[in-house]
């Protein structure tokens, strides 16, 4: 009797401890970075094609501060915030970090340092700066661009018989061409992976440029966002359509974006793909496949008249400096170092990122390169990167279920808007 | 897989003095009997610490968490919030009933190996083959098995042109949510049944073969050999396997799930387990993971409890 008493006792006894303390550690700062020598963490330092991009901007600051040392530490990707927010809360951080653009940064804008007055030179070279600032503070400087060009199989197209080099400027166009395409050609008209719930991401800022008049487009980035209005009801009903419509390759919501969905486009199975800009699923991807004059970039087909169909990107990954680093200055030459030209120059030709200098020039590349650089000047920022990571969890798992008709097109958006509020 | 224990007693024959040792020291009979007293204390005292620091200080913490805030109210007190939230979540809610289904598929779970190790011992033709590979996929991480079935179950993959040879429609293994979870269970009883039939092996091998010549010569038809000699015989070696298949099917199917469904489609292939990594690594709401946790150890410790006694049970019966 005793011993049960004694257990219970210590089953309990955390209770006692009710709600004190916190789940994520306590907040501090401070500490960190040793003189000479500045501690850089990323995902990305570790890869084969990042290699002679860390050189050159090694080499770029060596020569600025020949006896300050870097050392590069290459976290893996899927663990890489949560050891970061770790070391933030422990103040033992590394002095310079990379970023994802966008929400990652926003959340740990109190960690990092505003870096507008180190890199006001930049300003005008480095495009993207939108991804990497947080109110009227910039937090980072870009690397890359991560976009969404919806890229076409100029071979299939010239096997269907339509012109390669003009693809459909209307939704209607667009359907009648994606008949012909399957009809001669046996191709699906997309390639689409949903199985992570990522597919609708890339098809609401694929598409939506072509569905929203460009005052929509901008309160929705500007976090003003109507979900119930028609427009918006429009793109989520377009999703719907078109797998009703067979548009789509078989068993979306089985197939994984990430390998499945591109090899897909890659095998010429299917005529169209809303992929990426950098990194992986992108052009230089796809021109190893299908040869780089057959990878072809089109703007958002025309949905709702009033629309201006734009390239959707953001600064795709950028490196910001902790709060706490014991050099500010000296911090930020890095940062200026890992943008420098030559540097995302190497970046661009051997990972096959857009990187974020405009002044590259990209036209070696092939066709499709070239379209996308082209677009860059008047392209906003991409609709699904302003939404939270609760909505857009919210987003992948409904949009699984308007394909497999278990909740309508009202419904869904009725609950992304109250996740979304 | 925790060995099976049994208590094993050494008969100690009352009224027999243990024999000690005394040493004579310059020490009084108060200081050697507080010695004598604290020695197993100390004795036991690095298990305790290991148990207290390593496991019940984690667990304590963790249940004190759970009644603490995310983000913005991180580290204030925001009583059962967090527990408000998670069975408000359709997730959550989703994980639970999953959790309902496997209690639900573990007869099926037991009754695979079960039938498969008879057949072994009753000396089916080839039996020493599928002995052995029965086992081989006990060997394989759940990883390589998953991305095996990935493969096997894509919409386009070979079960599908199996399907299709004999008429039958392509089915969405993966991707519909009435049947992913099922074709995930499916994949985790093939990968673990050769486990448990090893253990029913050698439960037959304690198995009177007498009994079941008698039962043979006295012209009973298989099926009653299995229902009357068999089972009863087994007893105790099936309600170790149900007991090990249920805890193996709550808590080691993360790495299935990460591989295969990632928790679709539509969320329905949840297990506590996975939202539990989901809400902490992913959406960084380490609060309400520690609430979910909270949840999933009560559950466990029930299970647990549950085992004990059907243990202690079927040592009595021994």
């Amino acid at each position: 009797m005793k011993r049960r008493a004694l257990w219970s006792t210590a089953l309990i006894a955390p209770l006692a401890l009710y709600g004190c303390g916190s789940a994520a550690g306590p907040e501090s700062s401070g500490g960190g970075g040793e003189g000479g020598t500045l501690v850089v963490w990323d995902w990305k330092s570790g890869d084969e094609t990042a290699k002679s991009y860390i050189e050159a901007a090694k080499a770029d600051f060596a020569a600025k501060h020949p006896d300050v040392e870097v050392e590069f530490v290459a976290q893996p990707f899927d663990q890489y915030y949560n050891l970061l927010g770790t070391a933030i809360q422990s103040g033992e951080g590394p002095d310079v970090m990379l970023f994802n653009g966008g929400g990652q940064l926003r959340d740990r804008t109190d960690a990092l340092l505003p870096l507008e007055e180190f890199l006001a030179e930049d300003m005008e070279r480095l495009a993207g700066w939108e991804a990497f600032s947080a109110d009227g503070h910039v937090y980072a400087a870009p690397v890359t661009l991560q976009g969404h060009p919806i890229y076409y199989n100029k071979a299939l197209y010239a096997e269907a018989g339509l012109d390669p080099e003009a693809p459909a400027a209307t939704w209607e166009a667009f359907l009648a061409d994606c008949e012909q395409l399957t009809e001669v050609t046996g191709a699906d008209c997309f390639a689409l992976g949903n199985k992570e719930g990522i597919g609708i991401q890339f098809f609401l800022s694929g598409l939506g440029s072509g569905v929203l008049t460009p005052a929509e487009y901008d309160a929705w980035i500007a976090g003003d966002r109507d979900w119930v209005s028609p427009n918006v009801k429009r793109i989520f009903e377009l999703w719907a359509e078109t797998e009703q419509a067979g548009l789509n390759n078989d068993g979306v919501n089985s197939t994984a974006m990430f390998n499945d969905e591109f090899a897909i486009f890659d095998a010429g199975d299917a005529a169209h793909v809303i992929g990426l800009m950098s990194d992986v699923g992108h052009w230089k991807d796809f021109s190893e496949f299908l040869g780089a004059e057959n990878v072809g970039v089109m703007p958002a087909p025309v949905v709702t008249a009033g629309a201006e169909p734009s390239l959707p990107y953001d600064g795709g990954i950028g490196y910001g400096v902790a709060e706490w680093t014991e050099d500010p200055a000296l911090a930020a030459d890095l940062v200026r170092s890992l943008s420098s030209a030559t540097a995302l120059e190497a970046f661009y030709a051997d990972a096959g990122a857009i990187a974020a200098d405009t002044t590259i020039d990209a036209s070696s590349s092939g066709p499709a390169t070239a379209e996308i650089v082209d677009m860059l000047p008047t392209g906003k920022p991409a609709l699904h990167v302003a939404l939270s990571a609760e909505t857009l969890e919210l987003m992948g798992r409904l949009s699984q279920q308007l394909l497999s008709g278990s909740v309508t097109v009202d419904d869904a958006l009725a609950q992304l808007a109250e996740s979304d509020a | 897989m925790p060995p099976l224990a049994t208590p094993v007693r050494t008969p100690v024959r009352p009224g027999t003095p243990t024999p000690r040792r005394r040493v004579r020291s310059g020490r009084g009979a108060a200081g050697r009997s507080r010695a004598e007293r604290l020695a197993p204390y100390v004795l036991v005292a690095p298990a305790a610490l290991i148990i207290g620091v390593f496991r019940l200080y984690p667990l304590a913490l963790g249940v004190n968490f759970s009644f603490t805030g995310d983000g913005d109210r991180n580290g204030q007190a925001v009583g059962l919030d967090n527990y408000a939230a998670l069975f408000e979540d359709p997730l959550f809610l989703a994980s639970m009933r999953n959790v309902g289904l496997l209690v639900l598929l573990l007869p099926v779970a037991v009754l695979i190996p079960g039938l498969l190790a008879t057949f072994i011992y009753l000396r089916v033709p080839g039996h020493r083959v599928y002995r052995s590979v029965y086992f081989f996929p006990a060997v394989l991480s759940p990883v390589i098995i998953g991305a095996i079935f990935n493969l096997l179950l894509a919409f386009d993959g070979p079960a599908n042109a199996l399907l299709g040879t004999v008429g039958l429609g392509p089915v969405d293994w993966l991707g519909d949510p009435d049947i992913a979870m099922f074709a995930v269970v499916g994949v985790h009883i093939w990968a673990t049944f050769g486990m448990a039939l090893v253990v029913f092996l050698a439960g037959f091998a304690t198995l009177d073969a007498s009994l079941i010549d008698a039962a043979r010569v006295d012209g009973a038809s298989l099926p009653r050999v299995v229902r009357h000699v068999i089972v009863p015989g087994l007893s105790r070696t099936i309600q170790f396997v149900v007991v090990t298949t249920m805890i193996g099917m709550l808590t080691s199917m993360f790495g299935l799930l990460y591989v295969m469904t990632g928790g679709g489609p539509e969320g329905s292939t949840y297990l506590p387990e996975y939202y539990i990594w989901f809400q902490q690594g992913q959406m960084g709401r380490p609060a309400l993971a520690s609430a979910a946790s909270t949840v999933l150890f009560g559950v466990m410790l029930v299970v647990g409890l549950g085992q004990i006694a059907v243990l202690r049970r079927a040592g009595r019966e021994d």
